[in-house]
């Protein structure tokens, strides 16, 4: 048992310190902008059908949850506004990040663990080309741009979504809806989910890009560190999602 | 060229390396045979600074290089070459990719035009004997032998002045065998290039070496020159040996 807890807290000292490397690898030429580029398209737009749909099915369901609660205090009016208000501190981000954590990071860990257990990585190091620059920079830069892009997308077809069954099934007025839901919302709660999009494509794109490099032992060992990045980066954002919302509203 | 000096390393409670001394001079050819999991791609991989060593050194060209770190090892790598086992090409990257990776990904004051790119490419994909038709093939679609030439090509374009081979003829047909032994001592007579070859291959590495070492039990069992390995009484080095030698 002390074995484990040791070996654990090993693992985590180095994903801190390869964090902080790859801090470091950022700001030094080359910058790769082209690989940039095409990690935001695989994450950012990758991940935009996956984010959409969970926003559209989230905005819906909750929609209709609220209408179905606020009716019975006459308060359907308010349908809109706390639709928008859920999805812009917690629902969007959150989602999102579980979402793109089971898409791109997955996919993530799988491909620089292969790049490992192939000797891909080592090849790297040995033409003078770092690899966590190479790499692992250009990932964490792009999950880091394109969770609050994303977080935006789940947003905007969340409330759709909301708008849909609010004003079309549940038959509440338009009026209403759209002037509660600015009453309820202003520009700080959205910022305030966007603050945490930025937190958590940090720590899933470190937790998945650390559990793919130090990969080990064939492609079982890429299996098991796909698997720990996803389930690691998911309890992660939970944890991470408390903390945040602990410090900004208190009890 | 390449000084190593009582290298010792081991992982967890396994002492893969116990005290490994060797020198390899400029221009020359150095074999290190051994057996399966004796280690010799830990030592290998000790020379171009991928492992550090629990304890002693490797020294390339007067550079620590077991004591360099980041960016300072990153540029003292840029005199080697490595071809891997299993020839390590990027898979997501195209044979004319794997090729001009070396020269592609440096800072834009040290790259070289897209033309003289393509055309070192081209020139280092004949030294190995590859055509312009495999260019745009992806690493998947080639043979192993083809994917250890492109690997080789991969590891000259730059032209280091080591290159380092990691059972470069384990998998491959006599006659491709044969082709990769040609390529190595190519390397060293017309680009003067120093290599270190690790290998279980007994007859490619009485062929290639300049001096050789007999790996066993994380320790040098024999070196020297291939006829002085080939007299050496070690029992270990004696039956290593003999199980290629007696079937001649």
């Amino acid at each position: 048992m002390m074995k484990k807890v040791t070996a654990a807290l090993e693992d985590f000292g180095r994903m801190i310190i390869f964090a902080v490397e790859a801090a470091a690898w950022a700001v030094r030429p080359p910058f790769r902008l082209d690989q940039i580029l095409a990690q935001m398209a695989f994450i950012g737009v990758g991940s935009s059908f996956i984010v959409g749909a969970t926003g559209l099915a989230t905005g819906m369901v909750f929609g209709l949850q609220m209408n179905y609660a606020l009716k019975q205090f006459a308060a359907e009016n308010y349908v809109g506004g706390s639709v928008a208000f859920s999805l812009a501190r917690e629902l969007a981000p959150v989602f999102t990040a579980l979402m793109v954590t089971g898409r791109a990071g997955s996919a993530i860990a799988t491909e620089l663990g292969t790049m490992r257990v192939t000797e891909q990585i080592d090849a790297m190091e040995t033409m003078a080309v770092n690899p966590i620059q190479y790499l692992v920079v250009p990932r964490i830069i792009a999950c880091v741009v394109m969770f609050p892009v994303l977080t935006m997308v789940f947003n905007a077809v969340g409330y759709f979504g909301g708008y849909v069954m609010g004003v079309f099934v549940a038959r509440i007025p338009v009026g209403p809806f759209l002037d509660h839901t600015r009453e309820f919302v202003d520009p700080t709660d959205i910022f305030h989910g966007l603050y945490k999009a930025v937190v958590f494509g940090v720590i899933v794109s470190v937790i998945a890009t650390w559990r793919g490099y130090a990969a080990s032992g064939g492609a079982k060992g890429v299996g098991e560190g796909t698997t720990r990045a996803v389930v690691m980066s998911s309890i992660a954002v939970l944890v991470a999602d408390y903390v945040i919302t602990f410090i900004a509203v208190g009890t | 060229m390449i000084e190593v000096t009582d290298l010792w390393k081991s992982f967890g409670g396994n002492h893969v390396l116990k005290g490994i001394t060797l020198g390899i001079p400029k221009g020359t050819t150095y074999v290190v045979l051994g057996g399966s999991g004796s280690g010799k791609t830990v030592l290998m991989k000790h020379v171009i600074g991928l492992f550090k060593p629990d304890r002693g050194r490797v020294v390339v060209n007067g550079v620590e290089i077991s004591k360099l770190e980041g960016k300072a090892l990153t540029d003292a790598r840029q005199v080697f070459g490595m071809v891997f086992q299993g020839a390590a090409l990027f898979d997501s990257m195209t044979v004319f990719e794997n090729v001009a990776f070396p020269l592609t990904e440096k800072t834009w004051r040290h790259r070289k035009p897209p033309a003289e790119i393509r055309a070192r490419v081209v020139e280092k994909l004949r030294v190995v004997d590859l055509g312009e038709e495999v260019l745009d093939r992806w690493p998947s679609e080639l043979s192993g032998g083809m994917r250890k030439r492109v690997a080789l090509a991969r590891a000259l374009v730059s032209d280091p002045q080591v290159v380092l081979y990691d059972e470069p003829t384990t998998g491959l047909d006599p006659i491709t065998t044969d082709y990769v032994d040609e390529m190595i001592l190519n390397a060293k007579t017309k680009l003067g290039i120093t290599s270190m070859v690790i290998s279980h291959d007994i007859a490619s590495a009485f062929k290639v070496a300049d001096r050789l070492a007999v790996l066993y039990d994380g320790h040098l069992a024999a070196e020297g020159t291939p006829e002085e390995v080939r007299r050496s009484t070690d029992p270990f080095v004696q039956r290593f040996l003999s199980t290629w030698f007696a079937k001649q």
